[in-house]
């Protein structure tokens, strides 16, 4: 058999020192000398095929790095206590995520009533006071589809339209009989109120006292506080994403580093 | 300890050219590729990593003998012998089983 040249072998263990640099740390550290020495020894037999060799080398590489890869992720992640702590920890940051998202929301569609909270109580006091709804209520007619101002609607004690300073579709839209109904026995309510399918109103419904009665409205539309709504949501998502790629990164390597240690040797 | 079988051929080669003696990485290496050995033709990559987790389950430990200071030697353990000695026993019985059904000679070479 034609012995290979020198020069031959050491491109070959140059670039098998270069290959092996691919294995996980500790494997290399521990194994690389020796690997290297098996293949100069494989390299110096003159029974062995060249040829044959490297294709069971490069095919050797290939298995080997996959395997020792995955078996050093695998050691690094599997430890029961390490996967436990991770998921107290997932569990700890998507419930705190939620309860963040919950609170924003809730807030942001409370602030939603608040210009309609004053102006609710100012109609409803005029009225009480014997004030005409027509002098009350401003003659401008919002679109409550298109504007994001706040409107007010003034109702008899029967639920009729008696003012508005608002429409949809060129009309007033009528109440849920069961918001006055509410409105009656408990004096005000806070709703989201949809008079069409897509458009939801912040409403703050309130009772007018005094002989007369009836009831005010005033609204305005929810479109701009409901893509807020959506924004903390997508924020908060990426934050909870962002955590669990922290944790993730963090996992792993607290695992790496505290790995147990390799076989001892006699 | 207990180890399951059959075991993987790289595994089997290992343990059954370390039966034969105190070995180094390379001797094993060419002792797997013969037939008699398994006929394994098996990497520095695989032979290491094998050898790791045999060590880790204490089949194999590496001995203090070196005639080359990065020639590392290896010996078979009581508790790798035993895997070996119950893999053959396990391949014994199939050869047995497969004479029995015709599909090799009778008293023949397995």
């Amino acid at each position: 058999m034609t012995q290979p040249s020198p020069r031959s072998s050491m491109r070959i263990e140059g670039a098998y020192q270069f290959a092996i640099c691919l294995y996980p740390v500790q494997f290399r550290e521990s194994y690389e000398s020796a690997m290297l020495q098996s293949l100069r020894d494989a390299l110096g037999d003159p029974t062995l095929p060249r040829h044959t060799f490297l294709r069971t080398l490069l095919k050797d590489l290939i298995q080997s790095l996959i395997k020792e890869n995955l078996a050093m992720l695998r050691e690094t992640v599997s430890r029961p206590v390490l996967v436990y702590n991770a998921l107290v920890l997932i569990a700890l940051f998507s419930a705190l995520t939620l309860g963040f998202v919950i609170i924003e929301q809730n807030s942001l569609r409370q602030s939603a009533n608040d210009p309609q909270l004053g102006m609710a109580t100012d109609l409803a006091s005029r009225l009480a006071r014997g004030t005409s709804a027509s002098a009350s209520v401003p003659n401008d007619q919002t679109d409550m589809d298109a504007s994001l101002s706040a409107f007010v609607i003034a109702y008899d004690e029967q639920g009729q339209v008696l003012a508005s300073s608002a429409q949809l579709n060129g009309a007033v839209p009528q109440l849920p009989r069961g918001v006055l109904d509410f409105v009656r026995r408990n004096g005000e309510e806070r709703v989201t109120w949809a008079p069409r399918r897509d458009v939801r109103i912040a409403s703050v419904v309130r009772h007018v006292s005094g002989a007369r009665g009836g009831f005010v409205l005033a609204g305005r539309n929810l479109r701009e506080i409901e893509s807020r709504k959506d924004l903390v949501l997508e924020q908060a998502a990426l934050v909870w994403l962002g955590l669990l790629g922290i944790l993730f990164v963090g996992t792993f390597f607290f695992g790496w580093l505290t790995r147990a240690p390799s076989p001892a040797t006699t | 300890m207990i180890v399951s079988t059959p075991l993987t051929p790289a595994v089997f080669a290992i343990l059954l050219s370390l039966a034969g003696g105190d070995r180094h990485g390379y001797a094993m290496m060419k002792d797997a590729r013969a037939p008699e050995g398994g006929g394994i033709a098996m990497g520095p990559g695989t032979l290491y990593g094998t050898l790791e987790r045999l060590m880790r389950d204490r089949l194999v430990v590496e001995t203090d003998t070196s005639d080359n200071e990065r020639r590392r030697y290896y010996r078979l353990t009581d508790a790798g012998r035993l895997a070996l000695e119950t893999e053959l026993s396990r391949m014994d019985s199939a050869v047995a089983a497969a004479r029995q059904r015709g599909l090799l000679p009778q008293g023949g070479r397995s």
